[in-house]
């Protein structure tokens, strides 16, 4: 790929409690490239998220966004412009939907109380949140919560969207309106990494799956490919495992 | 007989009375501001922070109200002059700040650590996220613990007589030993205005807390 990768994720290590959660992983994200990683529980797939923009930050490693090297100083310029969308929502309890939005535009970015309120009503429309403007988080179901935390991501206008097992919370009926909303992202050519195993989103819109195991990339590839003939033998039992029983999805 | 020296004297009562509101309101403000700011240090503060918040806390709640009402107007008082008002804002200030530190720290403890992290994800300092989002939440928890700060702050006023404010249960003393006796119904009276105050105070908290309350949680119910 001729242009620079916006994310550069390389040899990142994270060991928790004296297990290596982490044993060096390397990756790129490319502008417009959504990326789904996929793997069993406990393989260090949502630290991955977290050493990334250093809400957990790496033991060993490096990671660059749009060639700035990601470090503890200027942390907070950086993470507003990596969108984190978490498995539980994470709305502010306190405030309206409309205001969950705005907030950190205004906080962060400094921008107007109208142009925050102009772009915070532009995001909720696009995920079909225009009438829950003045509701607060908890007269909200599950997927509209989800729905007004990825708005409340976008209008920080980032360079890229980490999502955390978005769909894990939600009640099966509800995964569908979330993960639609997600499949438009990646359509429209937000840069997305995505740790989920819902694989109609993988199916659809993914442009590459990886695979991690044991805090490893154990292999990484289209979607097409991965799905239809994988070149390890543990990817190929896991995503048999994960298509056919729907219940561990 | 009593009750015309009780009329005649109860503009004395509630001047009293307004002296005790006045120094409950000082030191409820006084712990309210330095109980925050330690409840603030010791949950998201430098260890050395942490240490200094838990020493004061159990050395102001480890003092009988009495002994640090003397301890400072004539011990503190005697390097540095103070009248008994203020004395007694100091001396049941710092214990209120103890108290309410430990209600603020329990209610910022309870707002999810989850939305301190999606604060933080979002680019927002430290500060700004307390500001924005621990403290809009963990200080409408907090209502309903501090009502009981409220009621025993109150009381303790009566306590200031001892280094001679003159509040209201001081003038109660005056008038009983004016009247030589008729302490039953003088401290009837003195007792039922701290009663009203109390209950008027607390009511008025709870309203509060029904108007802040965030939609969609469980409220209160109709306490008041």
């Amino acid at each position: 790929m001729s242009d620079t990768p916006i994310l550069s994720v390389c040899d990142v290590r994270k060991t928790y409690g004296g297990v290596e959660v982490l044993k060096g992983v390397s990756f790129d994200l490319a502008r417009g490239e959504s990326k789904i990683v996929i793997g069993p529980s406990g393989t260090g797939k949502s630290t991955l998220l977290r050493c990334i923009n250093l809400l957990s930050p790496p033991d060993g490693g490096i990671v660059t966004l749009d060639g700035v090297r990601i470090e503890e100083k200027n942390i907070n310029q950086i993470r507003a412009q990596i969108g984190f969308v978490f498995q539980e929502f994470n709305l502010f309890t306190h405030l309206r939907v409309l205001d969950n939005v705005r907030l950190a535009q205004r906080n962060v970015l400094g921008r107007s109380r109208q142009e925050a309120t102009r772009r915070a009503q532009k995001e909720l429309e696009r995920v079909g949140l225009a009438d829950k403007f003045d509701a607060y988080p908890a007269e909200l179901s599950g997927g509209q919560k989800q729905r007004a935390s990825i708005a409340r991501a976008l209008a920080m206008d980032p360079k890229l969207i980490l999502f955390d097992e978005p769909t894990s919370a939600l009640d099966p009926e509800l995964t569908g309106e979330v993960v639609q909303v997600m499949k438009d992202l990646a359509n429209a050519g937000m840069t997305m990494l995505v740790v989920s195993h819902e694989m109609s989103f993988a199916k659809a819109a993914a442009d590459e799956v990886i695979f991690m195991e044991g805090g490893v990339i154990v292999e990484q590839g289209p979607p097409d490919r991965m799905f239809s003939h994988p070149e390890q033998a543990r990817t190929s039992q896991f995503l048999q495992m994960i298509t056919h029983d729907h219940q561990y999805a | 007989m009593v009750f015309d020296t009780l009329v005649a004297e109860f503009p004395y009562l509630l001047h009293g009375l307004w002296i005790g509101i006045q120094l409950l309101a000082g030191l409820l403000a006084m712990g309210l501001v330095m109980g925050l700011t330690l409840s603030v240090m010791s949950t998201f503060g430098h260890w050395s922070l942490r240490l200094f918040a838990v020493i004061f806390e159990r050395i102001f709640r480890g003092i009988p109200e009495i002994v640090l009402l003397l301890l400072f107007f004539y011990g503190v008082g005697e390097l540095i002059p103070m009248s008994p008002f203020v004395a007694a804002v100091i001396a049941l200030g710092l214990r209120s700040t103890a108290y309410q530190a430990q209600i603020f720290r329990g209610a910022i403890q309870s707002v999810a650590d989850g939305e301190v992290m999606a604060a933080r994800a979002l680019g927002m300092s430290r500060l700004a996220t307390i500001r924005l989002v621990v403290l809009p939440q963990a200080l409408r928890r907090s209502i309903g613990p501090w009502t009981n700060e409220y009621s025993s702050e109150l009381k303790a006023t009566s306590l200031a007589y001892v280094i001679g404010v003159v509040e209201l249960t001081r003038q109660a003393s005056y008038i009983v030993s004016n009247l030589q006796g008729n302490t039953l119904t003088v401290f009837a009276v003195v007792a039922a205005m701290y009663f009203i105050v109390n209950r008027l105070g607390n009511a008025g908290l709870y309203a509060l807390e029904r108007k802040l309350a965030i939609p969609g949680f469980e409220g209160r119910g109709s306490e008041s």
